[in-house]
């Protein structure tokens, strides 16, 4: 123990070419699970951890989630060395099973409770009306907030999912949590193609989750439902790949629909050709100059880029945070081939800053913490999960929203640039 | 007996060391944490608590399967350590690790590794299963005197006139406006401030706590223990018009500047007070008695408005939890069912009673933000609750709900409802809005006693005109279906159904 008032010295950086990965950047984990179970109707949630974990997910989850009250075993040192993490589990369990209209109870299972061990078989899988599902997000594990969506949506399919009876051969399950106008235009344009319906999962229905086990195809309009697709592989449901971004997004996806579901050829290229005119059209009357950083932590942030460099931006750098998978591969390669120096998985805030360093970018969608460097420097900058995740963005209904938004923010430097001087250098009054 | 929790309104004790250690600039903090307990505690909630973009001082040892699987976290601290010394970001900082929930569970004790790392680094055993925030940021405070202020202030002298402030961190709700009047009543007194602990000190600092004649301890919920440590005398901020004047006189007592004291406080009365008292001969404080309070939220915050709006403006308190709850408080079950069923006009609390208002439809109900969990920016220096200035921002706050409870209530013609876009509000969706029915429709007794009832719930102020409206509501629907007069079965129904 010191008392030394003075700090020791400390060597200076060392002459290194990588940045040292030292921040990740994630919401935990879990919360990407909290926001969707609790946002499902008759749904109420139990979580089995520490109270600093959760005292964050439920504040996080109140803000970003549901107005929903959220219950939780007490797990402290004298219930986790008594071993009362089923049991007081269950008891919060039982309370929930009282809530009006409760139809599902969702056990978030988080680092502590699953550390100490948290047997499924110990829990009942029906209570009352109520479905309890378990959902095992651990932090440690699981890495990224997107990542445990995909987590939480699995486990509730594999418990719902309805696969007996016949098959709704030309309807489509979407994947992703996006603006709430974007499903209606998708179904919109699928059905000109001859789908006859379409889901959109996460959602606020149980009913969704049940009957989405019959559908057609499934097509995740994000790339991190990797265990969700691979259940819907299980139960021979065809996956389509890509998403309907952009002009040539847009019309490859629709292409893709129309072959696995085996619709009408020359109808399908009709709808997917007059799409693309309208993607193009409104690329050529909005077109962006300027030079982009895509940092969020969504996930989602390959697909955004996509469709910014398509519209003219440059976009030398994107980072996310979840891991690489084939199904974010076509999005980065078609990316590389556009210009795109980097495309970082699992990123910490150092590797954004390096680039924020090396690129001088006029725009930055990034993370929080990340967003406020850039400002400190004078660079407009947005948190890019309250901003873009949050606009509608697919096809060329969605596009036009957050293309505009992106130019109304390309224009803002000015702004950004008296705020920065006026904070950081002295002499600026 | 196995214990559940609904709505958890305090965080742990690894949280109140992260917010009491990383306000100090001279300190990085490694914490022994998964991503997400980084996360939540640097960025995603103090973004919303403290309106701050991230807490730049705290790096994680980031625990993987790995660790947990049997490794320890041990080399991932040190690894962390050595990532931090190589790009110079413990440069003229001193280095504190700080366990969390997940690495005490996995039993991992870095007291010998520190010994390895920086010279002088300590490490914290935040005990986060068993504390919570409050008795963690009181154990924290004293545990930094320990270990970065007693041995050195040994040499330090106390200097009369000085007075310490004790409090605030991160993640104490109003921290900004009530520092601000506490710092004015102690120099209104005579006093000077010395150090403020935790929030703008340096660690290196901390011996200077020993310089102050007095110290002022902000809130009830911690910094006691180490107030008694300090050794002088010492007292907790005050809410309310009373306490702040047995507070300042107290200090001039204590400062030997009592007449200074004396003529602040005939000051006040004359210039920041004259608001109260003509709000008090006005028509305003008329409500007062029949409007009633609730408290949720720090016992501070409790005792301090209970003292203001229940002693001295006379306001009936119907609702008062606590925080950290007692025994004897009300449990979030039983809190959230009296809001669903009897709300008090005025809330005061956290996004925890919000909610339940919403669950309940309590729309007669103002809610006033007063306590965490609860995204909400604090940081102008004019919202504060202590002090004189507190005693008038609470009830210019209170009247001017008032205000507003009544405006929402005053009759408005339906037809703008009815008005094509561009017009006044659309209607309510898929809602058919009905005009005042001609004349009244005879109500059977049953139906008017579920009226009454359906009234009785609801805040006095509110009470004329929302029978008015109910009545309207009711009525509108029975001569849509072409009723002669209101039966009990339709009175249930559309009293039931949720306020928009």
């Amino acid at each position: 123990m010191s008392s030394d008032a003075t700090p020791p010295e400390t060597p200076g950086p060392e002459a290194t070419g990588k940045p040292c990965r030292l921040h990740p950047q994630s919401m935990c984990p879990a919360f990407g699970s909290l926001r969707i179970l609790t946002r499902i109707e008759g749904a109420h949630p139990v979580m089995a951890t520490d109270t600093g974990c959760l005292y964050g997910l439920t504040f996080v989850t109140h803000f970003y989630g549901a107005r929903k009250s959220i219950l939780a075993a007490h797990l402290g040192t004298e219930e986790l060395m008594a071993g009362q993490v089923v049991e007081n589990t269950r008891a919060a369990i039982e309370v929930a099973a009282k809530e009006p209209g409760c139809k599902l109870i969702p056990v978030v299972s988080l680092c502590v409770a699953e550390t100490a061990g948290l047997p499924e078989e110990m829990l009942p899988k029906q209570i009352g009306e109520a479905e309890v599902v378990l959902v095992r997000v651990p932090a440690y594990a699981i890495h990224s907030h997107p990542e445990a969506k995909d987590v939480a949506l699995a486990a509730l399919l594999r418990r719902l999912g309805e696969t007996d009876g016949p098959r709704d051969a030309k309807t489509v399950a979407l994947l992703g949590e996006v603006f709430p106008a974007d499903p209606l235009v998708i179904d919109g344009v699928l059905r000109q193609m001859g789908v006859t319906g379409t889901i959109a999962l996460p959602g606020r229905s149980l009913d969704d989750l049940r009957r989405v086990g019959r559908v057609g195809a499934v097509a995740p309009l994000h790339p991190f439902y990797k265990e969700t697709v691979s259940l819907f592989r299980s139960w021979s449901i065809p996956v389509v790949g890509g998403a309907p971004v952009g002009a040539s997004g847009s019309y490859a996806w629709l292409k893709a629909i129309g072959t696995l579901l085996e619709l009408d050829p020359a109808l399908v290229t009709q709808v997917a050709e007059a799409e693309r005119e309208r993607a193009q059209a409104l690329l050529n009357a909005q077109p962006l100059s300027g030079r982009i950083l895509v940092t969020g932590y969504e996930g989602s942030e390959v697909a955004y880029a996509r469709l910014l460099v398509e519209a003219g931006a440059e976009v030398p750098y994107v980072s996310t945070s979840i891991g690489a998978d084939p199904l974010t591969i076509p999005d980065e390669m078609w990316l590389k081939a556009r210009g795109t120096k980097e495309v970082v998985y699992r990123k910490t805030l150092e590797d954004d800053v390096a680039a924020l360093d090396a690129y001088a970018p006029d725009l930055v969608l990034g993370t929080t913490p990340f967003a406020s460097i850039a400002k400190e420097r004078g660079i407009p900058a947005l948190y890019f999960t309250n901003q873009l995740a949050s606009r509608p963005f697919f096809l060329s209904a969605g596009m036009g929203a957050t293309l505009g938004f992106i130019q109304q923010m390309l224009a803002r430097d000015a702004s950004y640039q008296w705020m920065h001087e006026f904070f950081t250098l002295e002499s600026a009054q | 007996m196995s214990r559940i929790i609904r709505d958890i309104p305090d965080t742990s004790s690894y949280w109140a060391a992260v917010w009491a250690i990383c306000p100090m600039p001279d300190v990085h903090v490694i914490c022994d944490a998964p991503i997400g307990c980084f996360n939540l505690v640097a960025t995603a909630v103090p973004d919303y608590t403290d309106a701050v973009p991230h807490i730049e001082n705290i790096t994680p040892s980031v625990i993987t399967e790995a660790e947990v699987g049997g490794s320890g976290t041990a080399e991932a601290v040190k690894r962390t350590y050595e990532g931090l010394r190589d790009e110079g970001l413990l440069a003229g900082k001193h280095l504190i690790v700080i366990s969390t929930a997940e690495s005490e569970m996995i039993g991992s004790d870095l007291s010998d590794l520190v010994t390895r790392l920086q010279p002088g680094t300590t490490f914290y055993h935040s005990e986060s299963l068993t504390e919570d925030e409050w008795a963690g940021r009181d154990r924290v405070l004293q545990w930094l005197w320990d270990n970065y202020g007693a041995a050195a202030a040994s040499d330090v002298e106390v200097e009369p006139g000085l007075v310490n402030i004790i409090g605030p961190t991160y993640g104490c709700f109003n921290s900004t406006s009530d520092l601000h009047e506490v710092r004015r009543l102690i120099e209104g007194a005579g006093g000077r401030v010395n150090v403020i602990f935790p929030m703008q000190t340096r660690l290196s600092d901390i011996a200077q706590l020993a310089k102050a004649q007095i110290n002022v301890v902000l809130y009830k919920e911690f910094g006691h223990t180490l107030a008694d440590s300090l050794g002088q005398p010492w007292l907790h901020a005050p809410m309310g018009m009373r306490q702040t004047n047995a507070f300042v006189r107290q200090l001039g007592e204590w400062l030997g500047t009592s007449e200074q004291a004396a003529a602040f406080i005939k000051h006040e009365k004359a210039t920041t007070l004259q608001a109260v008292w003509d709000l008090w001969r006005g028509p305003q404080s008329d409500w007062f008695p029949t409007t009633t309070i609730g408290f949720v939220a720090t016992r501070t915050y409790v005792e301090g408005l209970t003292a203001y709006l229940g002693e001295e403006l006379g306001m009936p308190i119907t609702l008062s939890v606590a925080r950290p709850r007692r025994p004897d408080d009300l449990d979030n079950d039983a809190l959230r069912k009296q809001l669903h069923d009897r709300p008090p006009t005025f809330v005061f609390g956290s996004i925890n009673e919000k909610i339940y208002l919403a669950e309940g439809g309590a729309r007669m109900t103002n809610f006033i933000p007063a306590s965490f969990p609860g995204p909400i920016v604090r940081r102008s220096v004019g919202t504060p609750f202590m002090g004189y200035r507190g005693t008038v921002y609470i009830v210019q706050e209170i009247v001017n709900r008032l205000y507003e409870a009544l405006f929402t209530f005053l009759p408005l013609d339906t037809a703008y409802q009815k008005a094509p876009a561009g017009f006044g509000p659309p209607a309510a969706n898929g809602q058919k809005t009905t005009g005042p029915a001609p004349g009244n429709l005879p109500w059977q007794a049953e139906a008017k006693a579920m009226l009454d009832d359906a009234l009785e719930k609801m805040p006095f102020l509110a009470r004329i005109s929302a029978s008015r409206e109910l009545q309207m509501k009711v009525e509108g629907a029975a001569q849509q279906r072409g009723l002669k007069e209101v039966t009990a079965e339709l009175a249930a129904e559309i009293l039931a159904a949720p306020s928009k």
